[in-house]
């Protein structure tokens, strides 16, 4: 595990994704940032994610068709939406698709950040509970 | 309506009692005396039935201007988020690029050369977002903008014929082919010419942003029913899926990417075919293309002009 998130950035405004990508790398992130739902998914096949934060008004592939692909490709990735269009629906949606967060923009680094940590935070803690319930069983098995 | 109304059961009434008379008059003066007993039903049954239709009407307009109403409010609540999402875009650039000078105004305190270059660009990107918020604005100005359509004789075939050339130029780089069939014996058509150029230009336009490519676009005029003309812009782009074309002219409706186009055009295009007294429709197939249909009337009377 390292100790930085791996964050991966989709959105198709190229300028948003590039400045974004620079404004995180130099609060110590490692970063990535793709412009599609497409791009994410090949991306995610190359490299392991802890983070992405996920536009939702994309051409072609939409931000929601998008989580709900790269929840099946890699579950235990947090998905952060960042988006300009706001609705409780969408929310909703996202939630119901395993979406951890839901933020609005414009938006400060500083917000986007601690959402990241939180959310790295929740990956972290999840991927420990798991590993602490396999080696239980383990034991029980050898116990046996 | 409320005038009307009162006075039928007295008018009623009053003719029964003048056949009454009559029939008094004659000698039946057991028909007079039934004539008069009907004369008081009719009356009373009469202001109790236009009582019930006032109230029933009542209600009808109350619930009329109700549904107007809460149409409105669906309305302005797909404006404002539409508005939202579009001024929130280059908002959030704005904000990104603001908090990337405060970086690079560090880094140059601290003597990195590189910093003043890195900063003129974000300061010009901040302008470049600035005029994308203002063109937002300035479509939304004109889309609420109710102008008084000025009419004159119209020759549509030479007007289409002019901006097609126009937009011929631009398309020839990308191979798309501009095809021309217009109907030779086309009435002059009284409309306003300025916006009808403005919706033929965004057809156009719009076609060629669905070729984009090595494509062909057909624009025709042809003579249709009930003194009507028909103006036609059939691309073979991408075509528009089946979900998507009853949105198709809602303010803020875009398939396009992000900072490419506002979503207002075919929503002014609509308003604008709409105030000149004609229709605008639309088919498409996914893959093959697009086919925009402007019916206009050849004359357009002055009582039917919008406001």
């Amino acid at each position: 595990m390292t100790a930085k998130p791996r964050v991966l950035i989709v959105d198709d405004e190229e300028r948003f994704r590039t400045t974004m990508a620079k404004l995180l790398t130099v609060n110590g992130l490692e970063v990535t940032a793709v412009g599609s739902g497409k791009a994410a998914l090949e991306e995610l096949k190359s490299k392991p994610y802890d983070v992405i934060t996920l536009d939702i008004r994309m051409p072609g592939m939409s931000g929601l068709e998008a989580l709900a692909e790269i929840k099946k490709v890699n579950p235990g990735v947090e998905v952060i939406i960042l988006t300009g269009h706001a609705s409780v629906d969408t929310a909703v949606e996202i939630m119901k698709l395993g979406g951890y967060e839901y933020l609005l923009k414009p938006t400060s680094t500083e917000e986007i950040m601690n959402k990241i940590d939180a959310a790295y935070e929740r990956k972290r803690t999840r991927e420990q509970k798991a590993r602490r319930s396999n080696g239980s069983q383990g034991a029980v098995v050898r116990s046996q | 309506m409320g005038f009307k109304q009162g006075i039928a059961p007295y008018i009623a009434s009053i003719l029964i009692c003048i056949c009454a008379l009559i029939s008094a008059i004659i000698g039946s003066l057991g028909f007079a005396v039934a004539g008069i007993l009907l004369a008081a039903l009719a009356f009373g049954t009469s202001r109790k039935l236009v009582q019930k239709l006032a109230a029933a009407n009542k209600q009808a307009c109350f619930l009329d201007e109700k549904l107007v109403q809460s149409q409105k409010l669906a309305s302005i609540g797909e404006l404002s988020a539409g508005i939202g999402h579009e001024i929130n875009n280059p908002l959030a650039i704005i904000s990104q690029e603001t908090e990337w000078m405060q970086h690079l105004v560090k880094r140059i305190g601290q003597g990195d050369s590189k910093g003043a270059a890195e900063l003129q660009d974000s300061l010009k990107e901040v302008l470049r977002q600035v005029d994308r918020c203002r063109e937002i604005t300035q479509n939304l100005l004109d889309f609420a903008r109710r102008k008084e359509p000025v009419y004159q004789e119209v020759n549509v075939n030479k007007l289409i014929d002019d901006l097609s050339r126009l937009v011929e130029k631009e398309a020839i780089r990308s191979r798309i082919e501009i095809r021309r069939d217009f109907q030779q014996d086309l009435p002059l058509v009284h409309t306003d010419a300025p916006a009808l150029r403005q919706v033929v230009l965004n057809l156009l336009t719009n076609a060629t942003h669905a070729v984009q490519k090595e494509g062909q676009i057909r624009i025709s005029t042809k003579r249709a029913q009930n003194g009507s003309v028909d103006i036609t812009v059939a691309d073979t782009g991408c075509g528009i899926p089946k979900e998507h074309l009853a949105k198709i002219f809602d303010p803020f409706f875009t398939t396009k990417p992000e900072g490419k186009g506002t979503g207002l055009g075919l929503s002014i295009c609509h308003g604008i075919v709409d105030r000149l007294g004609g229709r605008i429709s639309v088919s498409s197939e996914v893959g093959k293309g697009s086919t925009f249909v402007i019916t206009l009337p050849v004359n357009q009377q002055k009582e039917t002009r919008g406001s």
